[in-house]
Formats: C-alpha cells, sequence, structure tokens
C-alpha cells in the first residue's frame, strides 16, 4: 500500500469470515416456529453452505476476476457483493456505491416506452432526473437503438434489451463495477464494445468485480483473481497464477 | 443523496412506475380506479335502500357507503396486492440493493393515491345528495395517517410470509373477504348487537372509518374506538417492521 492518507488505505470492498447457508430442499416445509427462533448457527440436515469462511479485502482500483467450476459459489459470491443477499455468518462491506451488471434486464418493464423504461431503472439505481435527462442521449447511442425510443419494450429483439439495459448500467458513476456473465450475449461487435467501456471504466480508476469462464477475458481485464472451490476460497493471488492453478486442478 | 432522500426517491419511481403501468394498458385508465367503488356502492346502494328495508347506516345512504368503501378499496387493494410483492418484481428484487420496505410501502403508496383521486366521486355523491359537511372534515387526514400506519403493518406481515407459504395468498383473499363484512362498511358499528359492539374496536378499521364518516355524521365519531384503532394499528406496524426484519435474508434467497 502506498503512503497515504487513511482514505487511501481503505479498501473498496471488505469481505470478513462471510458465509451464506442455503436449504437443499427448496421450498420445503417451514414452520412458524422458524422464522422467529432467531438465526441459530447450528447446520441442521438440508442445509448447506455454498460459500463459507470467505476474507479478502478489495483496494480501489483493482480489477479481480473470480474463477471456479459451475456452482462453486462465484454468483454467489458476487450478488453478496452486491448487496443483493445478504450473509448469514460474517460481515461484508462495501464502501463505495456499486453499478451491478447482475440481471440487467430485471428492471425493465415490458409494457413502458424504452424512454420510460431508462428514467426507471437508472433512478432505481440511483441516477436523478436531471443526470438521466444528461446522459439519455449517450445511453440511446451506445445502445444504437435511437429509432426505437418511443417503443414499448416488449417489442424490442432480445438483443437490443440487453443492449439497452447494459448502456444503463454503464453510464453510472459508481465506483465499483460487478460484471456477471452477462456479456456473454449479444454478437460479438456489441461485446467488443462493452469490453472496451469497462476498460474505459477501469481506466478511469474503477473497482471492477467480475465472473467468468473466459480465460481471455479474466486475464484481459483482471490482475488479481480469486479461486473458488467447494464453497471456500482456495487461492487469492494474481490473475495468472490462477488460473494456472485451476487448469492444473481440472483440466490435466 | 442522502439516505432518507435516496429511499423517497426510489419508492417515488416504484410508485409512478406502478401507476403508469397500471394507466397506460388500460384504455379507461382513472376510471377504472373509481369504477370498482362506484358498481359496488350501487349494489349495495340498491339492495339495501330499494329491496330491503334498511334500519342501519345514516341517509344520505349512498354517502354512508361511499365514506367507507373507498378506504376499504385502498385497505383491501394494499394488502391482496402486497402478496406478490416480491414474487412479481422478483427479478427486479434480485438485482437492486434499494431499501426492500419499498417493495411493499410503494404498493401501499400507490393504492393511497388511487384512493386520493377517488375522493372528488364521494364529494360529488355528498353534494348532490345534499349531505350536511360538518367541521369533523379536519379529521379525515388523521383517519388517512392511521390508516395508512395500519395498512402498511398489515404488508409487511404477509409479503415476506408469502415468498415462504403460498397458501397464504389465498388464504389472505379469503380472509379480506370475511372482513368487509365484518367491518363496519354497509352498516355503522352502532348497529351491532349489543354483546358484540365492545369487541368491534377490536377490528382497527371501525375506527378510521368512523373518523372517515365522521365529516358528513357527526354522530359517528367514537373516540374510544379511534383510540383503540390508532393503539393497535402502531402494535401492528411494529409487529410488521419486526417481522420483516427477520425474514429479509430468507426471503432475498427464495425469490
Amino acid at each position: 500500500m502506498p503512503t497515504g492518507n487513511a482514505t487511501a488505505a481503505r479498501p473498496a470492498i471488505s469481505v470478513a469470515d462471510a458465509g451464506i447457508r442455503f436449504r437443499r430442499n427448496r421450498g420445503g416445509r417451514r414452520s412458524f416456529k422458524d422464522l422467529f427462533a432467531g438465526r441459530d448457527r447450528r447446520s441442521k440436515p438440508g442445509e448447506f453452505w455454498p460459500l463459507r469462511h470467505i476474507s479478502f479485502d478489495v483496494a480501489p482500483g483493482e480489477a479481480i476476476g473470480v474463477v471456479g467450476r459451475n456452482g462453486q459459489g462465484k454468483s454467489t459470491l458476487l450478488k453478496l457483493v452486491a448487496g443483493v443477499v445478504l450473509p448469514d455468518e460474517g460481515t461484508i462491506g462495501v464502501h463505495e456505491g456499486v453499478a451491478p451488471l447482475i440481471e440487467i434486464t430485471g428492471g425493465f418493464v415490458n409494457d413502458l416506452t424504452v424512454r420510460d423504461n431508462v428514467y426507471l431503472t437508472a433512478g432505481l439505481h440511483g441516477m436523478s432526473r436531471r443526470e438521466i435527462d444528461g446522459r439519455f442521449d449517450d445511453i440511446i447511442a451506445f445502445a444504437e437503438i435511437a429509432d426505437f425510443v418511443d417503443t414499448p419494450y416488449k417489442h424490442l429483439s432480445s438483443g437490443m434489451k440487453v443492449r439497452i439495459a447494459f448502456a444503463v448500467i454503464a453510464q453510472l458513476e459508481e465506483p465499483i463495477i460487478l460484471v456477471d456473465e452477462v456479456l456473454a450475449v449479444g454478437d460479438r461487435a456489441f461485446r467488443e464494445k462493452c469490453y472496451r467501456r469497462i476498460e474505459e471504466l477501469l481506466d478511469g480508476g474503477r473497482t471492477l468485480f467480475f465472473v467468468s469462464h473466459n480465460e481471455k477475458d479474466l486475464r484481459r481485464f483482471c490482475t488479481r483473481g480469486l479461486y473458488l472451490d467447494k464453497g471456500a476460497l482456495v487461492l487469492d493471488a494474481p490473475i495468472d497464477d490462477v488460473l494456472d492453478r485451476y487448469n492444473a486442478d481440472y483440466n490435466s | 443523496m442522502s439516505r432518507s432522500a435516496r429511499y423517497r426517491h426510489a419508492l417515488w419511481i416504484l410508485t409512478v412506475r406502478d401507476l403508469r403501468v397500471r394507466y397506460s394498458t388500460s384504455a379507461l385508465g382513472y376510471v377504472w380506479s373509481i369504477l370498482d367503488p362506484l358498481v359496488m356502492s350501487g349494489i349495495y346502494w340498491f339492495v339495501f335502500t330499494q329491496v330491503f328495508r334498511r334500519d342501519v347506516g345514516e341517509e344520505p345512504y349512498i354517502v354512508f357507503l361511499l365514506a367507507a368503501l373507498l378506504p376499504w378499496m385502498w385497505f383491501t387493494g394494499s394488502v391482496s396486492d402486497s402478496t406478490r410483492a416480491f414474487l412479481r418484481e422478483a427479478k427486479l428484487v434480485r438485482s437492486t440493493t434499494i431499501p426492500r420496505t419499498i417493495w411493499v410501502n410503494r404498493i401501499v403508496l400507490s393504492k393511497g393515491i388511487e384512493f386520493l383521486a377517488a375522493l372528488p366521486v364521494l364529494a360529488a355523491f355528498a353534494i348532490f345528495s345534499g349531505a350536511q359537511v360538518n367541521l369533523d372534515i379536519v379529521l379525515f387526514p388523521l383517519a388517512i395517517v392511521i390508516q395508512a400506519v395500519l395498512t402498511i403493518g398489515l404488508c409487511l406481515i404477509v409479503a415476506p410470509l408469502v415468498v415462504f407459504f403460498r397458501d397464504l395468498e389465498r388464504a389472505v383473499k379469503l380472509v379480506l373477504r370475511f372482513m368487509f363484512y365484518a367491518t363496519p362498511i354497509i352498516y355503522s358499528t352502532t348497529a351491532l348487537p349489543d354483546r358484540i359492539e365492545p369487541f368491534a374496536a377490536f377490528n382497527p378499521l371501525s375506527g378510521i372509518f368512523a373518523l372517515y364518516r365522521s365529516a358528513f355524521f357527526p354522530q359517528e365519531l367514537n373516540w374510544h374506538l379511534v383510540g383503540v384503532s390508532a393503539a393497535m394499528s402502531t402494535v401492528i406496524l411494529a409487529v410488521g417492521l419486526l417481522v420483516f426484519k427477520r425474514c429479509e435474508r430468507s426471503v432475498l434467497k427464495e425469490i
């Protein structure tokens, strides 16, 4: 850590001994008693911990890639950092605003026009009306759907839907960006455009938290890697070391 | 933006969205929100003034009816919609971090706005039927506040529990239908048999509707009812906040 004042030393994200518990039989029987008994720490049968005892800090401006096989808790970790699920154990401190590229089309309403939808979604992520007014044209230009601004959202093609959703979140001025594998959709040209936008944001000093299976993308954006296996953080090291270890574990 | 400014900002956005969606998809829009209570009160007016010989309620009966029926629509609409508060918006809940109580409060708020927008209907009927307005009309805002507290409290209890017990959705609809007759809407608390009347206070809506009605019928005002209803509403809100807090973590995992 370079010499600096207290704010420079403060991590953007600090995760301390975090864990989350799910029940295996989804929608299983629950009694009212269960709800009021408080959180007890014992692991009951039928429950499992997709993540447990996870600790790490992320400094502002770092680009972190999360690596692991399917079902090892990558997306859950991203959701915990995004604050859309809450940990059952430990703490997750996110000290700056977050622009989550997770389920990006989730906030869009079929019956409203693209314009209304942009105002809604950007507003829900904390942009004021005036800020949106100022960026509206940029958002539409980025998504390349200028002709469809007053079309109901449901009439857009699925590619357009993703484009407009990405364009809105990418315009948020938040210091932390979370990216799940949303970019697997869309044509190659648009994906490249999204990647360039992410690089731009990274150059602007943003903190990136990136979940992907694509080794090339991980090496392109990230400097540091987190390797998750069986719900535990196995390795926290430079991204190349993490990928080498991952490949050694599973591709040999 | 400060925390409370952000809260209000997000609450307002979602409320407007609710209203806009409701009105952009139907040709009649606003008319629907007043048509429902109008048809209902038309039916009750016909049954109780033209068919049966009625000895409950006050004159003019249509004003007596609407003064409770409109707020009832707000109450029942909010509570029954709150059963889908998380399920209908699951994708959005999963992708934003706004305080989760907003998902419930925006329902109560948007239904409340529809209630306010329907009040001119009550005013129109009051004028046409020659009902006397008196000073108690200043109590209207108090009634709105108590009702908002009660409704938010109940919705905070119902919304998260439905996520775990889907049956609750139907149970709530059934209870609401029962409540319609167990609440002084087509009759007045004073019309209840003496044995039952003391218990009427334990339906918090009794006191609230008495307050609304006192604007036209001062004899309906009963401070005992209002006091019990205000106290119960506060307790229900406290319980609601507690239940909501306890369930929040599990709700987010479940949806």
